[in-house]
Order: structure tokens, then sequence, then C-alpha cells
């Protein structure tokens, strides 16, 4: 686990959404154990009170679960999880769109400059693997 | 909570703290930021009656400090305190020696958290291992508030890296932490509370994850504007 | 009490080595002091006597027996001593100024103890009378020892024996030595009241800075001039009224005052003035 923390966004909203794209992208699955606020505290180099906020928001989420004494675990509702895949998309479109409003391009444009970049990009992958 | 309430201190006719007021709660890490001069030192070793101050009151938990305090709050200077020629182990004796607050099991943890031989002589380390001494000497007590004069400055960086590491573990966790700084960079989100001192007054106090989250800013942007106005 | 103790301890461990340093040389000297005294007084008796012939009566009676004191009053034996005697007078302020000054600032870590700062002025005052009394037990040893090499060396018609309790009652060394548990109260009280007076006034100085280092002198003066006053008063005003036993008495109440005093203001100056 490696974060790079900008300075001007509250650290413990950066933590959110480091968990939010582990989640997203299957790199932590539903039920998955955590580690403690202690151990999130060492690893990402934070400060301990704000891994434990970072907790509590997401507790208060729904993103992730705490039973009793037992480690937190990544939650299992289905609902929660496509709202924060869908909740990442759209910010990734929001910012999109926002900087390509700005330059004035027509949205078919666009749309097909979409698809012919992500085709270029997975088949330049693909061509690499091969 | 430790405050300090409109403090102000002399020496000679130089004035250095013109009413300096601030607060660092347990479980916090409170930052005290200014240029070298400006008397960030003279307030640490006011809240531990190493100095006499001319005006104000400083409280420990609501009391003003006696003997048993430093059972519960602890300095760790910039300077080495312990005799020339001692051994770390021997400066370890003497702690526990002295304190019922030595938790020599956490003492063995932070030789190890360090990688210090016990068996050398303080004098002969380099000048981050000596910090580093200094720094174990006041973690292995088991006290509410740790006082740290400059631990970063003037040592090479993996020593500062390890240092910074100590404030992201259990070794400080809900203890209350004030570090004097000079130089934010290392620790910019580590800590809780910043606090801008500046002419023997604080100019700015304020929780750094606070700016970020209302207005946006880093710990830096509020000081550029502090103190570049 | 305990944390005082390991003080004491603690501060009598760190002088350690230039006190056993002290010792050594102490013995060194008055060993070899006892060796040449004796040895050259016996050249010259042998030089008399089978030389110029003269009687073993005529010797003794010309130049007298030799006693332990032809040895006890040279520089060899006086020397070590004086030598001691200002090393510990210097370390009666090294041993605050050594807390201060250089690398270590040993000051910030004896202030920060979680015992009542006096304990520290009090133990650093118990190790020097501690070292004092220590100085002294040895020279009685050494002079026990001195005593029999000075008997081994000069034989027994050329020398005059004295025992140890004869020798200790000569002139300083029955300052130094006391001879009756009263007296050692006195002397020691006296040495403990020196001691504060001193501490005193170096804490003054340490709190205060230059200002403190005349007002520290004054206080000094002070404390001077008030145990001299009956002294004084016989030079100011020509007139004395009390008997030497009133005198004492009246010596010991003011020392017993000073002292009181120098201690208080030391755990003043320590709680509410120093400064690292």
């Amino acid at each position: 686990m490696n974060v790079t923390f900008n300075k001007r966004d509250p650290v413990y909203v950066q933590v959110i959404r480091h968990f939010k794209e582990q989640i997203a992208t299957g790199a932590f699955e539903p039920g998955q154990e955590i580690p403690s606020r202690r151990e999130l505290a060492g690893r990402l180099k934070i400060n301990p009170n704000t891994a434990q906020r970072a907790y509590k928001e997401m507790e208060e989420a729904g993103l992730i679960r705490t039973e009793r004494n037992l480690p937190s675990k990544i939650t299992r509702d289905e609902d929660v999880l496509k709202r924060v895949r869908k909740e990442l998309i759209m910010d990734a479109v929001d910012d999109f769109v926002h900087s390509v409003r700005s330059i004035n391009v027509p949205v078919d444009e666009v749309l097909d400059l979409i698809k012919e970049k992500y085709e270029d990009e997975s088949g330049g992958k693909g061509a690499k693997h091969d | 909570m430790i405050e300090v309430n409109d403090i102000k201190k002399k020496f000679g006719r130089k004035k250095v703290l013109k009413g300096v007021s601030f607060t660092a709660e347990k479980g916090e890490i409170t930052c005290v930021i200014g240029i070298n001069g400006v008397g960030k030192t003279t307030i640490l070793n006011a809240i531990m009656n190493l100095t006499p101050i001319n005006a104000g009151q400083i409280l420990i938990n609501g009391e003003t400090i006696n003997k048993h305090s430093y059972e519960k709050i602890t300095f760790i200077p910039d300077a080495i305190i312990m005799q020339p020629g001692m051994t770390i182990k021997a400066s370890m004796q003497f702690m526990a020696d002295f304190y019922t607050s030595w938790n020599q099991a956490r003492a063995t943890e932070l030789l190890g958290f360090f990688k210090l031989d016990e068996n050398e002589k303080i004098n002969n380390l380099s000048k981050g291992n000596r910090a580093k001494v200094n720094l174990l000497l006041g973690l292995a007590l088991d006290v509410d508030y740790l006082l740290m004069d400059e631990p970063f400055s003037g040592i090479d960086i993996f020593s500062r890296e390890q240092i910074a590491e100590v404030f992201t573990s259990h070794l400080v966790e809900d203890r209350g932490v004030i570090i004097t700084t000079h130089e934010i960079n290392d620790i910019e989100h580590l800590i809780d509370k910043a606090v801008l001192l500046d002419g023997g007054k604080v100019l700015k106090q304020f929780n750094s994850e606070e700016v970020r989250e209302e207005e946006g800013k880093s710990v830096v942007d509020v000081m550029r504007e502090v103190y570049q106005p | 009490m305990n944390r005082f103790i390991k003080l004491v301890n603690f501060e009598l461990s760190r002088f350690m080595k230039i006190y056993i340093a002290l010792i050594v040389l102490t013995g060194l000297i008055q060993l070899t002091g006892v060796f040449v005294t004796a040895n050259s007084f016996m050249a010259e008796a042998d030089r008399m006597i089978y030389e110029q012939g003269m009687s073993q009566a005529q010797f003794i009676e010309q130049y007298g027996a030799m006693t332990f004191l032809n040895f006890a009053k040279s520089l060899w034996f006086v020397g070590p001593i004086a030598i001691c005697a200002a090393a510990l007078l210097f370390y009666v302020f090294m041993i605050w100024y050594r807390d201060w000054f250089g690398k270590n600032t040993f000051i910030y870590r004896l202030l920060m103890l979680p015992t009542a700062r006096l304990n520290v002025f009090l133990a650093k005052a118990a190790s020097i009378m501690l070292m004092v009394l220590g100085l002294v037990s040895i020279q009685l040893i050494l002079l026990t020892l001195e005593n029999a090499v000075f008997k081994w060396i000069v034989p027994v018609d050329l020398r005059v024996d004295m025992t140890l309790g004869q020798i200790v009652k000569w002139d300083y060394l029955s300052i130094i030595i006391p001879q009756t548990f009263t007296e050692f109260i006195l002397y020691y009280g006296a040495g403990f009241m020196f001691v504060s007076v001193m501490f005193t006034a170096l804490l003054i100085e340490r709190s205060f800075g230059w200002k403190g280092l005349l007002l520290g002198a004054g206080y000094t003066a002070i404390a001077a001039l008030v145990m001299l006053s009956p002294l004084l008063m016989i030079a100011f005003t020509g007139q004395y009224d009390l008997y030497p036993l009133e005198t004492l008495g009246l010596e010991i109440g003011l020392g017993i005052v000073i002292t009181a005093v120098s201690v208080w203001m030391g755990h003043y100056l320590l709680t509410k003035k120093i400064t690292v």
C-alpha cells in the first residue's frame, strides 16, 4: 500500500478515496479484512488520528463494517459496492467533461476520440503482451 | 491538555515572547512553527519550568507543573542531556532508576526500531543516532505529553524518515505531542495542529485537516499567507 | 528519600575517577615523602656518627631525635592535602557548572527528575561532604601506614615515637581531624554551611546572569559579615561582653540561620528562577 498524498485535500479524504479505488478495482474484495487503524497509519505514514477519522467516515458511509472487537471488513453490501464504483466513474467523467467543455469540443467528436483512444490503448496493451 | 496562557518572557531588555497563547490536546500532534530565534525552545523550556516566565500561566491537565508532572510530561531537547561517556545502556538505567513511568519493554522495542547498539557511548554516535537516543529516552517513558525541540533539525534524511515513522506508530499513539520546527516539509501531513509564531506572538493556530477541508489550503499555503502578507 | 540516595550515589560516581586519582596521588606523594625525609635524616645521622665520629647521644643532643612531625611539617605531607582541598573547593563550583557547560547539558535531566529540586541541591552538598569525610578517613589510614614506614626506616634510638592520637592532635591536623564528636559536628556543620552558601551564590549567578554574579558575590559577603559579626563588634566598638561559650553559642545560632536561609533560597531559586 503506497499512496502519495497531495497537500491541499484533507488526508482522511484522500485515504477514503484510496479505499474506494481499491474496492472498485477489486484489490479489496467484499468481506476482506482491512488493517487496523494503527497498522494503516504506519503503512500510509499518516497520523493515527487521521486513520481513525477515515475509518469512522467509511463506517458511517457503510463502506466498512466492524463487529464488536473483530477487525474491520469491507462491506458485502452489493448496493454500496456498486455505488462506490459508480461514484468513482462519475467523478472521473465529471473531471473529464469539465476540462473538455472548457475547450468547446462537440460531444460527438469527443465520443469518437474516446472510442479510438480506448481501442488504441487496449490494442497497444494486447500487442505488447504478444 | 496543555494550556499556554498569554506568557511573556524577556531576556535582558529583549522581549522574546510577548503574550503567547495556545493549547495542545492529548492524542494530537501540535506543531509550533517559526524561524530560528523566535522563541520556540523558550516556550518548551517554560512549559517544563526550565526557565521562569515574566507573565502568564501554563497549565498541564489544569495544574501548574510540579515534581510529579515529570512522570507525565517529558521534554526531548535537540541536545544530549546525559553525562558524557555514558553508554546508551547506562542512560536507560539512569532513567529506570529515577522514573516510575519508565517502560523497559518499550525501551527495548525502541532500540530495535532505531537499530541502536546499547553498548555504544552516546558521545561517539552520529548526530542522527544521538537524536534517536534522545527520542528513545523520552518515548520510553509512559508520559501523556511529549515535547520535542526540532527533532528533524540537522540530521540525515534516513534518520529523519525513521523519526517521522515514530509519529505514525503506536509509540506516540494517544499521547499529546508538541513539536517545534522551522521546516514543515517532513511532517506536513502528520500534524493535527499548527501554531504559527512570529515576533513573539502566535499569528495563527489552526487544525491542518480543517484548513484543507474548508479552505482547500495546505499548511504551507497558510504559512505563506501569514508570513508574507 | 530513595531518589535522594540515588542522586548522591550518582554524584559520587561522577567524580569517582578524579577522586581516586587524588587519593592515589596523596598516598604516593606522602609515602615517598616519608622515605625521603626519613632517609635524609638517616643519611645525616650516618655522616655524623660514622664519618664525624659523633656519638649517638651527641647527635641527638645536637639535632634532636626524629619524630613523625619532621615529616608531617614538610611539603611532602602538606602538599597533597592542599591539592585535595583545592580540588574539592574547585569542585564545589564544578559540581554545578559541569551540568550547564560542555556538550551535554545534563542540568535539563536533573531539573526534570520527578523529585523535589531541593534534593538535587542537597545531594550535591552531601556528596561534597562525603568526599571530604572520605579523604579525611583515608588520611587517617595513610597516617598509620606512614608512621609504620617511619618506624621501619628510623631505628628506635634515633626517633621519638608518637601514636596516631598524638599526631592528629598536632596543629592544623587537629582541625581536619576532629578530636571529639562535638568538634566533628561543629566542623562539618561549618563545612555544610560553607557549601550551601557557595551553592546558593552560584545558583543566584545561574538565575540572574551578570547581575547574578554581583548578587551572588554580595550574598557571600553578607554571610561572611554575619558570621564575623562578633569579631567586628570588638574591632569597631572596642568592647565585648560575651563569654567564649556564649560567643560559640551565638556563632552556632548564626551559622544555623545562614545555612537555613541558604538552603531555602537554593530551593526557591531552583523551583522559581533557574534557567537552563
